[in-house]
């Protein structure tokens, strides 16, 4: 029997290695696909070594009575969010239903705010819109939560999003494999800047329903559905940044004055948190107010996902308005 | 209050020959389907029946369903309102038995794996052996699509489909919430129950009336008026009312507040598809 030569053992050592190296590479990356896998761990590696830090503005904010728009306005400045002079802004609440006694949707108060904020900056056009989750129509939880009375003393629309003549959006960055289009509304699609001003709660699902998960509120219903059961099918995660892809570009405007602990996002707990947070990078707030909650982003999928695929900066988080530590609270998980 | 009603809808046509959500959309099928069901009246202009049915026919995609709107190229729930409004009118049988096939045939998530089944019933406190339709091919059934899809399918001539239909009507009462009533889905969750809403309480006891009436319950009816007149939107009232209705009951008070809302040009909220849901509240039926 002839014998191995060193050279040859070591060549085949090393298409051996190959192979176990492609296989495994196709195994892992098989959920996503390996071009999405490849672009997104690139871009991740990117972020995280050389991406530009995200800028957080964190301000306290005892209660909804205390003066929210001169507070939001200073956050803003702050947090060097984009200039609206001149914009279409898009202004989205976390609307997903009302239920008596549990604060499920985002606060008036802060919307009202927001708007003031966008007002005094120039924004040429404001439109308040969400496409709730759990009502087949928003008109009833605008007037029971008390967004109504803020849009009416302030002239400003508002729009249900599960209506407003969708079109079709071209898929990006491979978020939705089972589509090549998504649905979106046209509020949504014309405007030039979304404010995503969620709620700071707890979710059942997800985690956490900050600023990415408050997207979910664009899929228009009429033609998804009542509560939008694609996004579920699709993942979370990933349709939580599918969505977020699409919407760009959006900023967040966080209400954890009062925040959710508990059975979130409908029947949780409420945490009077005092804290209200600003930045134009959603991945970024979501992931420190995620901290701020007590919990570890690295066990948020979206938020493992978005960092790891280099979706907004996760890594590199540069927080203003003070000790981080005076924000921090230790949140009751969702049931299990 | 009628003779307004048409006029705002005969006003709301879309160029295109059928109707959307507000004036300045584009025709969905789900709003040209409802304006069909509510213009057989004699009050009703000829041409509006006519209008939304050639727009529907013309929405029909080759394998029989329906989309959101004409530019929707995939099949989805709409189909349902597609094959009701068209068996309505009797003027279209071919389109009629192809969308009632793919309703028929339309596929819905099932929950086969022991684990996820347990894990359903200790968080959902669901039969997850039970299934209905679901909003869009693949997905999980829903109580919404899976009654309209009953009641197209109890009015279209289609064979074969009593056993599904059967199961349907269980995955309705399967879901139904405490207290009675229905919300969207499940009625409970992770040990929290869900409190109904109007529309799928009113939809259930649509579909539940026409091929199950022996599982409706007087708490399912005392739940919807109770939702209806917490809600207070003009759809919420419009189908509480028309479910009632065709159940042999009524309510005045909420019947007082649908029509409150109807507007100067004899519309609801200006929106094509709640005025024609009012109009059918006010006929009492459905088909």
């Amino acid at each position: 029997m002839a014998r191995l030569s060193r050279r040859a053992f070591l060549r085949i050592a090393v298409l051996a290695g190959l192979g176990v190296s492609v296989a495994a590479l196709e195994r892992v990356s098989r959920p996503v696909g390996l071009g999405n896998y490849l672009r997104w761990t690139t871009r991740g590696e990117l972020e995280r070594i050389a991406g530009r830090p995200a800028v957080i503005a964190l301000g306290e904010c005892p209660t909804y009575a205390d003066d929210l728009a001169g507070r939001l306005a200073s956050l803003w400045h702050q947090a060097e969010m984009p200039d609206v002079t001149g914009k279409r802004v898009l202004v989205k609440p976390n609307l997903i239903d009302v239920i008596e006694g549990y604060p499920t949707t985002t606060a008036p108060e802060v919307v009202g705010a927001v708007l003031d904020v966008l007002t005094g900056l120039g924004a040429s056009e404001i439109v308040v819109g969400e496409g709730s989750g759990f009502r087949r129509e928003a008109e009833p939880v605008v007037e029971s939560c008390g967004l109504a009375a803020e849009l009416a003393r302030r002239h400003v629309s508002f729009v249900d999003l599960n209506y407003d003549d969708p079109r079709p959006v071209p898929v990006e960055d491979g978020w939705f494999r089972h589509a090549t289009n998504i649905w979106l509304p046209r509020h949504v699609r014309e405007a030039d800047l979304v404010v995503s001003v969620p709620k700071l709660k707890v979710h059942h699902w997800a985690g956490v329903s900050l600023s990415l998960k408050n997207l979910f509120g664009i899929l228009p219903g009429c033609r998804y559905g009542w509560p939008k059961n694609m996004l579920h099918v699709n993942g979370i995660a990933m349709s939580v940044l599918g969505l977020y892809r699409l919407a760009q570009p959006v900023v967040s405007v966080m209400d954890g004055v009062v925040g959710m602990e508990g059975d979130g996002p409908l029947f949780g707990t409420p945490v009077p948190h005092g804290l209200l947070a600003v930045s134009a990078d959603p991945v970024a707030v979501d992931t420190l107010c995620a901290r701020l909650m007590g919990f570890d982003p690295n066990k948020i999928q979206y938020l493992w996902l978005a960092a790891w695929a280099g979706v907004g900066q996760a890594k590199r988080l540069d927080v203003r308005g003070g000790d981080v530590a005076r924000f921090s609270r230790t949140y009751q998980p969702p049931p299990s | 209050m009628n003779a307004n009603a048409f006029a705002f809808l005969q006003q709301a046509m879309t160029a295109d020959g059928g109707w959307g959500y507000s004036l300045d959309q584009a025709s969905s099928v789900e709003a040209t389907a409802a304006v069909a069901l509510a213009a057989q009246d004699d009050l009703a202009d000829a041409d509006l029946e006519r209008s939304a049915v050639a727009w529907l026919r013309a929405a029909q995609h080759a394998d029989g369903g329906w989309g959101m709107n004409k530019d929707d190229i995939e099949s989805i729930w709409t189909t349902g309102w597609g094959v009701l409004a068209l068996t309505s009118t009797g003027s279209a049988e071919d389109a009629v038995a192809r969308g009632a096939v793919w309703l028929a045939r339309m596929p819905a998530l099932r929950v086969t794996d022991d684990e996820l089944q347990e894990e359903f019933r200790r968080k959902l406190a669901v039969d997850p052996n039970l299934s209905g339709w679901p909003w869009l091919p693949d997905e999980a059934s829903w109580i919404e699509p899976t009654a309209l899809i009953l009641l197209a399918l109890a009015a279209a001539p289609v064979q074969g489909i009593a056993a599904r239909s059967a199961e349907a009507a269980r995955f309705i009462a399967d879901r139904r919430c405490q207290g009675g009533g229905w919300n969207f889905g499940n009625p409970v969750m992770l040990g929290g129950n869900l409190p109904p809403r109007a529309h799928p309480t009113a939809w259930a006891l649509l579909a539940l009336n026409r091929v199950a009436p022996d599982l409706i319950r007087s708490e399912d009816l005392a739940a919807l008026r109770t939702e209806a007149g917490r809600d207070g939107g003009s759809s919420a009232l419009a189908l509480a009312l028309l479910a009632l209705r065709t159940l042999g009951e009524d309510d005045p008070a909420l019947a007082s507040r649908l029509a409150g809302r109807q507007a100067a040009g004899g519309g609801w909220d200006g929106n094509p598809y709640h005025t024609a849901l009012a109009l059918l509240a006010g006929r009492g039926r459905l088909l």
